[in-house]
């Protein structure tokens, strides 16, 4: 299912920096390897749209550019840090790079308001006024701010997903993650967080998007990856990879979601 | 085919069976020739208990009366209970000084104080209030309690405690009134509502300690006569011990349960072990090992007193089963919370603290309460190693002089308190529970 967006491409706020490296990264669940000597580079601005069929990988990867995952081989570089054993770095990386969940994650005993406040008052240290502040800007930039006072519980999916986002924005982070951030929703939410993800991408914030919206990823994308079985096998501008995808296993994927 | 309706189908009575008292007894007592019978069966059986129990407890009882004779003189088949109420301070309170008990009821008004606001809306700083009462509170009632010459620890805990009453007290009036806190309501006193972080944190710190230097000053010229634990018992023992034990417990409890699911295996083994251990021996086994094995392990010289040694095993007990319920409330904590607080970049105390134990907590209060209510039960088990609990005040009563041989009146007694005690306890606990269930859903 697609949702075309009204606007047209973005144009395009990647510079030459760059910000997520990974080289020869290997993971295994068990003896089930789940990602094979994966190489990418991800510029500062970039906004990359990641997709696939269901168990290639695809959150598995996002999920070790910040660290909730461990990688046995090879290397992660993200904005100058290097993702190892370190727990400093771990709680560091954590904080500059942001993600968003298929199922939300928000703390359903907390209203929204202190879901916002959470992390930067207890993380960043941040005075609780100005917390505030930061929270009512962003709760005003996914359009719901007469929600603060209610609890997750109280609203809708779509809702939920975009104060998801705002949690993460609260945390200022240089890079946000979204894995399939739209797929637990009804199809009439689905539009109100990409939406708010557009803006979020007009603003040049570097994002990896793990998602099926396709028409959402001609808007966005500056390239979209496509992933099978633990590999990277295409990787390319949206126009090209749409019109006429290289690879025999992405033209298969192509001709079942579209 | 289309099917249109034209009109709304107006709401019509239910039948008669949803909505009479006879149509209710219909479906449920008499729907069936058998079920009818075994109805009036049912019903003559409760009949004959209950007017046995009433004849016996109430017609036929003795209210007032100096001696069991006196009470066989006014009727042979009713209950004694004139020997239950001679007894009642000593079924309260134990061997108390008569004169002191005024100690024991402050120290329980002074609980209620402290933890009333809990429950109420519009107060504010719960948190606050938890904590104190459970850090402070036991130094200022063990104080009022045993009394006696105050070490200079004793001392400064019970000047802790009282200014933390106090706080208390003032952030509960300034919440019913004003809904304010505490903080904000002494900072509007000198004006300092507005002013910078900075200048609040000095205004609150200097509050702090002159309400702390007063307190000092006034409680040192208390002198309170010391009153050894051998005297204490009654309903007030077995409170201590079971009020004790539940509020140590419970942080151990999740000390426990933490390391039971800890990722270092030496953690995770101790305390799996010491759980495991604890669990399948029975309390009345721990008390005798705390009391008879404690002491050769203790240095030369170096006595516990037996009410110490019986607490410190029933905290050791009941803490392994609050680790049990303090795991299972984890257990229902979905992994995405986890990784939600990652991503916000919490570290593991933080996780807890502020998204997993505030969750799994709630989930657990019928598991605490029913711990609770077990543990007050099974703390008359201290009789049986000699402390003068409510079991075994409710049983002197038959030796005493002018009451010999009164053993029913007593234990049904015993009971009935029990009963009202665990009953509501447990129906608070359901209440609670479904007022956070809809806190949850809504
Ligand atoms: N914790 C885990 N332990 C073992 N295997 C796992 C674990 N998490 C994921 N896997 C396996 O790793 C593979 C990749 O999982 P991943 O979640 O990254 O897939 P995905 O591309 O995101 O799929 P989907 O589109 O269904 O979300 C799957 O085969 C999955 O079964
Ligand atoms: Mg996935």
């Amino acid at each position: 299912m697609t949702s075309e967006t009204s606007q047209g491409q973005l144009s395009s706020a990647a510079s030459s920096e760059v910000i997520i490296e990974i080289t020869k990264m290997n993971k295994w669940y068990g003896s089930f390897h789940v990602l094979k000597d994966i190489n990418l580079t991800v510029h500062k601005g970039e906004r990359i749209v990641i997709c696939g069929p269901s168990g290639s990988g695809k959150s598995t990867l996002i999920r070790c550019v910040n660290a909730l995952e461990e990688h046995q081989e090879g290397e992660i570089n993200v904005d100058g840090i290097i993702l190892g054993k370190n727990l400093k770095n771990l709680d560091h990386i954590r904080t500059e790079v942001g993600m968003v969940f298929q199922n939300f994650n928000l703390f359903p005993h907390l209203t929204i308001l202190e879901n916002l406040t959470l992390g930067p008052i207890w993380v960043r240290k941040i005075g609780k006024a100005e917390a505030i502040e930061t929270a009512m800007y962003y709760l005003e930039k996914v359009k719901i701010p007469e929600q603060a006072d209610k609890f997750p519980g109280q609203m809708s999916g779509g809702q939920q997903q975009r104060v998801a986002i705002a949690r993460s924005l609260c945390m200022s982070p240089k890079i946000m993650l979204f894995d399939e951030p739209t797929s637990a929703l009804d199809p009439e939410m689905i539009k109100e967080v990409l939406d708010v993800m557009v803006d979020l991408a007009d603003t040049g914030m570097t994002m990896i998007v793990v998602t099926h919206e396709m028409g959402f990823a001609r808007t966005i994308a500056d390239e979209v990856i496509f992933m099978d079985e633990g590999d990277i096998v295409e990787r390319n501008k949206p126009e090209a990879f749409f019109s006429n995808p290289e690879h025999e296993r992405t033209q298969k994927f192509l001709s079942q979601i579209l | 085919m289309a099917i249109v309706t034209g009109q709304k189908t107006p709401d019509r009575i239910p039948p008669v069976s949803e909505r009479s008292i006879i149509g209710w007894m219909h479906k449920n007592l008499c729907s069936s020739v058998f079920n009818s019978i075994l109805t009036i069966v049912m019903l003559y059986i409760i009949y004959l208990t209950l007017s046995g129990v009433y004849i016996w407890g109430f017609a036929d009882a003795t209210f007032v009366a100096d001696n069991r004779r006196e009470c066989f003189d006014n009727s042979l088949e009713g209950a004694c209970w004139a020997g239950v109420l001679a007894w009642t301070d000593n079924i309260m309170y134990g061997r108390f000084p008569r004169e002191e008990i005024w100690r024991i009821n402050l120290g329980g008004l002074l609980l209620v104080l402290w933890m009333a606001p809990l429950w109420m809306a519009r107060v504010k700083g719960k948190i606050f209030i938890g904590i104190t009462v459970v850090m402070l509170y036991p130094f200022l009632a063990g104080y009022l309690f045993s009394g006696g010459d105050k070490g200079w620890f004793m001392q400064i805990m019970v000047t802790g405690a009282i200014v933390a009453l106090i706080a208390n007290v003032v952030n509960m009036i300034a919440g019913l009134t004003k809904e304010q806190s505490l903080v904000q309501f002494l900072l509007g006193l000198v004006g300092q509502s507005n002013a910078s972080d900075k200048a609040q944190r000095n205004t609150i710190l200097g509050f702090l300690a002159a309400a702390l230097v007063a307190v000092f000053i006034w409680q040192s010229s208390w002198n309170m006569v010391e009153v050894g634990w051998t005297k204490w018992g009654g309903l007030f023992l077995t409170l201590v011990i079971s009020g004790v034990g539940i509020a140590a417990s419970m942080p151990l409890g999740i000390v426990l349960a933490l390391g039971r699911r800890s990722k270092l295996a030496v953690v995770k083994v101790l305390s799996t072990s010491f759980i495991e251990v604890f669990r399948s021996v029975p309390l009345i086994t721990v008390l005798f090992m705390a009391t008879t094995m404690f002491p050769l392990f203790m240095p030369d010289g170096f006595v516990l007193n037996k009410l110490v040694q019986v607490i410190i095993a029933v905290i050791l007990f009941n803490a392994c089963y609050m680790a049990e319920n303090v795991r299972a409330g984890l257990q229902a904590i979905p992994k995405g919370q986890f990784e939600g607080a990652h991503t916000i970049g919490l570290g593991y105390w933080g996780t807890m603290g502020l998204i997993v134990m505030p969750q799994a907590l709630k989930h657990m209060i019928p598991n605490i309460v029913g711990n609770f209510i077990g543990l007050l039960k099974d703390t008359t088990l201290v009789s049986i190693i000699g402390l003068f609990d409510i079991l075994t005040m409710l049983r002197s009563i038959s030796k005493d002089v002018p009451w010999i041989g009164l053993h029913k009146e007593p234990l049904v007694y015993g009971a009935i308190l029990f009963f009202i005690i665990c009953f509501s306890m447990s129906k608070y606990s359901r209440h609670l529970e479904a007022k956070l269930s809809t806190d949850n859903k809504s």
